[in-house]
Order: C-alpha cells, then sequence, then structure tokens
C-alpha cells in the first residue's frame, strides 16, 4: 500500500467501526425512550456506517479477504445491538420469574 | 470489615499514589519532545519511559488486587484465607516499587552481565523490573491466587465470577514467567515476550476486570447475580476468543512467519464486536435503572468504562489493526495513542468506579454527590481524549512521512520527527497531558475529602 492510502485506509476503518458503535447506542436508546428520533438517528448512523463500508470496499487497496471481513462485520454489527438486547431481556424475564 | 477490605484499601492508596507517580512521569516524558535537551545528563528519555510505563502496569495490578481483596469475603462470607502473609507482602510490594523506582532513577545503567539482570533493569519493554523484583511479584501473584482459592477451599462453596477469577488467575501467573529467560535470539524473544505482553492486556487482564466489573455491578446497580454471570460467561468467551490470537497483530518487523499477519489482522478485527453487545448491554442497565443510582460517580465511571473500552480498543485498534495498515502504523505514535485510550477506558475506568463503591461503604455515605467528581471525570477524560487526539496526528505524520514515503531510514525518521504536524501535535499532547494531571489532583482531593464536605453527602446512613 502506497503512503496516502494508508492514512485513508486507517482512518476508514476507525470510522466504520465507530458508526457501529453508534447505531448500537442509538438502537439500544431508541428502544428505550420508545422515541422515534432515535430509531431514525440509529437508522441514519447504520446507514452511514454502510457507507463507508462501501468506500472501503471499492476505493481502498485491501485484499479480497479483508472486504469480505469487512461485509461479514457489518452484518454482525447489524445483528448484534438486537440480539445482546433480546438476551438481557430474556435474563432480566427469566430473574422476574424466578423470584 | 473484614481485614481483607483493610487490606483492599491499603491497595487502593498505593493505587492511587503510583497512578500519581504514572500521571508525573507521563507528563514529564511528553515534555522531552518539545524539549530534546529536557534533563540532559540527568534522566534519559527511555528511564522516564519506563518509569510511565511500569507504573502504569503496577497501579492498575494494585486497584485489581483491592478490588479482589474487597469484594472476596463478601462473596464468600468469610475471611480471606492466608490474609496474613498478603498484608506482609503488601508492605514488601510497596518497598519492591519504591526501590526498583529509586535505581531506576539514580543507578539508570549497568555492564551488559548477569549482575545487571538481577540488581538494574531487565531489558524487556514494560517488565523491565530487576529479576530481585520480577521474583517478587511472581511470589505476591501466588499468594494472591492463594488467598481467593484458599478462601474458596474454606468456604467450601464458590460463585461463578469466583470460579471465572480462580481459572483467570492461572495463566495469569504462568505468563508473567515470560519475564524471566534472557533469549538471545531476538525474533525468539519478542515471540514470547508478546505472549506475555498480549496475553496480560487483552486476555487474562480483561476477564479479571470483567470478574470485577460483575462484582461491582451488583453492588451498584443491584443487578441479580444469575444475570451477571451469564454475562460474564458470554463477554469472557467472547473476548478470549477474539483476544488469544489477536497476539498476531505484535508479529511484525520481528521476524516471525508472515502468517501471523493474517491470523493477527483477522482475529483482532473482530474484537469489536464483542465490544458493541458490552456497549449496548452498559446502556441497558443504566436505562433499566434510568440512570438512578445512590453513586453517580461511580456509574459514570462504570459507563466511561464500556464507552472508553469501546471506542480505545475497538474504534482505534481496529484503525490499525489490518496487516496493510499495521505494517506502516506499527511502534508510531497511532499505536501509542491506541494504547493509551484503550488502558484508560477498559481498565482505569472501572477501578476508579470501584474506588468510589468503595468510598462509599467506609465512608457511609446514602448518596454519593457533589461536584468535584464530575470536574475530575470531564478534566481526565478530556484531558485523555484530547491525548489521544493529538498523538493520533502525530502518528499519522510517522506513518505517512517516516514509513510509507521515507522506507524507515534514519533521515525518514528525523523528517518525520521535524514535520510541523508531529510537533504541535506533541505540544498539544503536553498540553492536554497538564489537564489530565489537574484531573488527577482533583480526583485525589474528591477522594481524600468524600463525605466530610457538608456538599458531598447528602444523607448519611447509620453506621452499621
Amino acid at each position: 500500500m502506497s503512503a496516502l492510502p494508508t492514512l485513508e485506509t486507517g482512518l476508514l476503518l476507525g470510522l466504520y467501526a465507530l458508526l457501529a458503535g453508534v447505531w448500537g447506542v442509538l438502537w439500544a436508546l431508541a428502544r428505550f425512550r420508545k422515541a422515534a428520533s432515535f430509531g431514525r438517528s440509529a437508522a441514519a448512523a447504520y446507514g452511514l456506517h454502510t457507507l463507508v463500508a462501501v468506500v472501503i470496499i471499492l476505493w481502498t487497496p485491501l485484499g479480497l479477504g479483508w472486504k469480505c471481513l469487512i461485509v461479514g462485520s457489518s452484518l454482525a454489527f447489524l445483528a448484534i445491538p438486537p440480539i445482546t438486547w433480546r438476551l438481557l431481556q430474556h435474563t432480566h424475564d427469566n430473574e422476574k420469574v424466578g423470584a | 470489615m473484614y481485614r481483607s477490605q483493610t487490606l483492599a484499601l491499603k491497595y487502593f492508596a498505593a493505587a492511587i499514589t503510583v497512578f500519581g507517580v504514572m500521571t508525573i512521569t507521563g507528563l514529564l516524558s511528553s515534555y522531552y519532545y518539545i524539549s530534546l535537551d529536557f534533563l540532559f545528563g540527568v534522566i534519559p528519555f527511555n528511564i522516564m519511559k519506563i518509569l510511565h510505563i511500569n507504573t502504569l502496569v503496577i497501579w492498575l495490578l494494585m486497584g485489581f488486587m483491592g478490588s479482589i481483596y474487597w469484594f472476596l469475603p463478601g462473596e464468600l462470607g468469610r475471611e480471606t484465607a492466608g490474609i496474613r502473609a498478603a498484608e506482609i507482602l503488601f508492605y514488601v510490594f510497596c518497598a519492591a516499587v519504591a526501590v526498583v523506582a529509586m535505581v531506576f532513577i539514580f543507578v539508570q545503567y549497568g555492564a551488559s552481565n548477569e549482575a545487571s539482570l538481577w540488581l538494574i533493569n531487565q531489558g524487556r519493554k514494560y517488565v523491565e523490573a530487576p529479576r530481585w523484583a520480577a521474583l517478587g511479584i511472581v511470589v505476591i501473584m501466588v499468594v494472591f491466587a492463594w488467598n481467593v482459592i484458599g478462601t474458596v477451599i474454606a468456604a467450601r462453596r464458590t460463585t461463578g465470577i469466583i470460579t471465572v477469577l480462580m481459572i483467570d488467575l492461572i495463566p495469569l501467573i504462568l505468563l508473567y514467567l515470560i519475564a524471566f529467560p534472557a533469549i538471545r535470539n531476538m525474533s525468539a524473544d519478542l515471540f514470547w515476550w508478546w505472549w506475555l505482553v498480549h496475553l496480560w492486556v487483552e486476555a487474562t487482564w480483561e476477564v479479571l476486570i470483567g470478574c470485577i466489573m460483575a462484582l461491582a455491578l451488583m453492588q451498584l446497580l443491584g443487578t441479580p447475580r444469575r444475570i451477571v454471570e451469564a454475562w460474564l460467561y458470554i463477554e469472557v468467551a467472547l473476548v478470549l476468543g477474539t483476544g488469544i490470537l489477536g497476539l498476531g497483530h505484535h508479529y511484525f518487523w520481528i521476524g516471525t512467519p508472515s502468517y501471523w499477519l493474517t491470523i493477527g489482522g483477522f482475529f483482532s478485527a473482530l474484537e469489536p464486536l464483542p465490544l458493541l453487545g458490552m456497549v449496548v448491554h452498559a446502556v441497558y442497565d443504566a436505562g433499566a435503572q434510568h440512570m438512578k443510582t445512590t453513586n453517580r460517580p461511580a456509574l459514570y465511571w462504570m459507563m466511561a468504562e464500556a464507552f472508553g473500552n469501546f471506542i480505545g480498543a475497538g474504534v482505534w485498534g481496529f484503525m490499525i489493526t489490518l496487516p496493510q495498515v499495521n505494517l506502516y502504523a506499527h511502534g508510531t505514535q497511532w499505536t501509542v495513542s491506541h494504547g493509551h485510550f484503550a488502558f484508560w477506558g477498559a481498565y482505569a475506568c472501572g477501578i476508579i468506579s470501584v474506588l468510589y463503591l468503595v468510598l462509599q461503604r467506609i465512608r457511609n455515605l446514602a448518596i454519593v454527590e457533589g461536584q468535584l467528581w464530575k470536574w475530575s471525570f470531564a478534566a481526565l477524560n478530556l484531558g485523555l481524549v484530547g491525548m489521544t487526539g493529538a498523538l493520533l496526528v502525530a502518528g499519522f505524520v510517522q506513518a505517512f512521512v517516516e514509513r510509507a514515503i521515507g522506507g524507515s531510514t534514519l533521515n525518514a525518521f528525523i523528517s518525520g520527527q521535524e514535520n510541523a504536524w508531529f510537533v504541535d501535535g506533541m505540544v498539544a499532547r503536553f498540553l492536554l497531558a497538564l489537564v489530565f494531571t489537574a484531573g488527577y489532583v482533583v480526583l485525589v482531593w474528591d477522594v481524600l475529602t468524600l463525605g466530610r464536605r457538608a456538599s458531598a453527602v447528602a444523607a448519611v446512613a447509620p453506621a452499621q
């Protein structure tokens, strides 16, 4: 990889992970507040995350294997907040029933 | 109060003191980049850096041990086994740290022989302590492990969290033994040395802080044990699953087989996934309590731990973890930026959170409030985030000018160091280190006076 793409790729990868975090937090807040604005913001954050993923895939000189990893990670990031939430609710509900 | 908890208070006091030494030596280390002849002929930069990094390791270790000594008797309903030995070793530990620091400052170097390894410096980054002190650390950690395991045996019962902790202490001690052999082949030496550094920081310490946060969560938010333990198992499995083979992301430029770079890049690229789950978990817990707690500093520091871990280890790590980027970023200020953020988020915030929980108990505070903790929370986090930002800019310059364009020659190194962005980044880092230091001073002031100031106590519970 040459000089400038090194920095660009690094920054894009950081932005990619950061937007995944923003998506997760906003998604969780949307569940709590039951506010449409949080839901829309979460969708926008994930949209931006996907956009950055597309830029990484099309524009950076990463190898094919790493680009596949980016796609797989994006799908995992999409699924993690709802799965985590469901598991949390499940364990808390079980605890209430047990009590 | 159990003797184990009295010992915990001593460990917390020592940890906060060593945290201060780490902060001051970090501040001074950052000034060397601005004034190149700073302390010339008195203390070289590398000695100041050794003090900064080793005190980081020691204060976190003391914080972990203090946390466990605090929670263990309550968890198992009895005094910690072997507490007398632990009490004696606390003073040995503190004395050894002081002696080693004095040797680093006043002796600094020795001849290239065995005596220097035993008495002055073992010469391996992060574990520079001379061999006699390293042996002492092994003894202290073995006794610490015995305190936990012996208490379980004496109590004839255990809990899920303590079982995870016991299992974790075994590799924690065994890995430290890598600090001893003086391997002459540098590639082989660095190969094993990374096992110690990486598998402490990104495996055994992660499990340790996971156990401590689980114990703290039950006390802070009253989260039921079954929930905390279920999540501890899931999160530990995920963190270990991605963290152990992430080891390969350190194996650059040291002569290890190239397949390690792919393995390391792949597994460490997965590390943000469980960290995102932890962030969602933190939001859930905080939201379920509507952010209402009797100890807001502890809750805020715990939230900072979850978010700091995700951003510092997850986001900052993801920037540099793929081999194509890591090849250039490795060992630059870019990785220093990642290291600062990740250590702060993953460990330091968690220990400060436990410290506030402990203060609430020992000072009999029904509610912990006030203004000072907010100032220290803001200054420490602002200073830390600012420093990592400044280091990131400096690291970009190094990766770009020194590595990618210059090809890592000595001339390229000098060009990188003289670049205006690098110089400004270092000045900004120093200024923000001052903010961090101010935050530390306020934290200490708050810790010393909490509950003794009228504004800090909304209500005082009757002494138990």
